[in-house]
């Protein structure tokens, strides 16, 4: 039952702070732009780089929490 | 209604079956796809660039957009001399992209779900990146460029320089995994309608994944060819 808990609790927490994380991200992005549209572009490239940089820790978490399901389901 | 059993088949199926034995070495699945993806491709290039024109008609116009965008990624990074490492970037993102696009094809499972893909571009790359550094300032700057700011981070350098496989590799195939192993899921659970937004998501983040490891790849090469 522990092993289920830790599974869970491991994907719950990684994806709270990629959504953190995120966020903040596409808060500047914006900011940026709306300061300067002239920019959208280049901003933009830049965001969906940041983005898959956060996203890639969340999915390390993902691919341990699918390693340890398949070990404690058997 | 067994569905822990079946969701239990869904996520053990993890590895990829052997479709054939060349000699003695086991082809599974993935290589097959990925043969069947280079058979689109190949005659697709021959194809699409048989009869350039200086002025642009019909698919000639995607091809340049595309290379378009890496010429300026790539002189906006490095200069004017940025531009010779456009095969490489090029080919890694159309590589990728249509690996993860192949999805859309019925039966087909993307390369990419499979960790041996992706370690494979990752390897393969930092390597080159490596090659193309020390080609471009010689043993001892590239050397050299580990000790960069200050030497007290060397560890850190050579740490990250080996992480970088790594993570390229993990990046993308969680990406690809994750969508695949959500689907599949919800497919079990409700197959009417639910797993159309979830499948459109996936193809949004294939594309996405194939620009962040080209792009990355870039990154990756400026900071070697142009010091930190």
């Amino acid at each position: 039952m522990m092993g289920y808990l830790s599974v869970a609790l491991a994907v719950a927490l990684a994806a709270f702070g990629s959504a953190y994380g995120q966020g903040i991200a596409a808060r500047a992005a914006m900011e940026g732009t709306a300061r300067q549209p002239e920019a959208a572009g280049d901003i933009r490239t830049t965001l969906i780089l940041a983005l898959a940089f956060i996203e890639a820790l969340t999915l390390f978490s993902f691919v341990i929490a699918i390693l340890l399901w398949t070990k404690i389901v058997v | 209604m067994d569905i822990a059993g079946r969701l239990q088949g869904v996520l053990e199926h993890v590895q990829p079956e052997v479709v054939f034995n060349l000699g003695s070495i086991p082809v599974t699945t993935t290589v097959v796809n990925t043969w069947i993806i280079m058979a689109i491709l190949l005659p697709l290039a021959y194809l699409l660039t048989r009869r350039l024109s200086i002025v642009p008609r019909g698919a000639q116009h995607l091809l340049e957009m595309v290379a378009e965008f890496f010429y300026d990624l790539l002189e906006s990074n490095m200069g004017k001399e940025g531009r010779k490492y456009l095969p490489l970037v090029g080919t890694l993102f159309i590589f990728i992209l249509f690996l993860n696009l192949s999805w859309l094809i019925p039966g087909m499972k993307p390369p990419t779900t499979d960790l041996s893909t992706t370690v494979a571009f990752a390897v393969v790359t930092i390597v080159l990146v490596q090659i193309i550094g020390i080609r471009e300032r010689g043993l001892w700057g590239y050397i050299k460029h580990f000790f960069q700011p200050n030497p007290f981070l060397f560890p850190l350098n050579l740490i990250e320089e080996l992480v970088k496989p790594v993570s390229l590799s993990l990046r993308l195939f969680a990406n690809m995994f994750g969508e695949k192993t959500v689907v599949a899921v919800l497919f079990l659970l409700i197959p009417l309608f639910v797993p159309v937004p979830v499948q459109i998501l996936g193809i949004i983040m294939g594309l996405i994944q194939a620009l962040v490891f080209s792009l990355l790849t870039v990154v990756y090469i400026t900071s070697f060819v142009q010091g930190h």
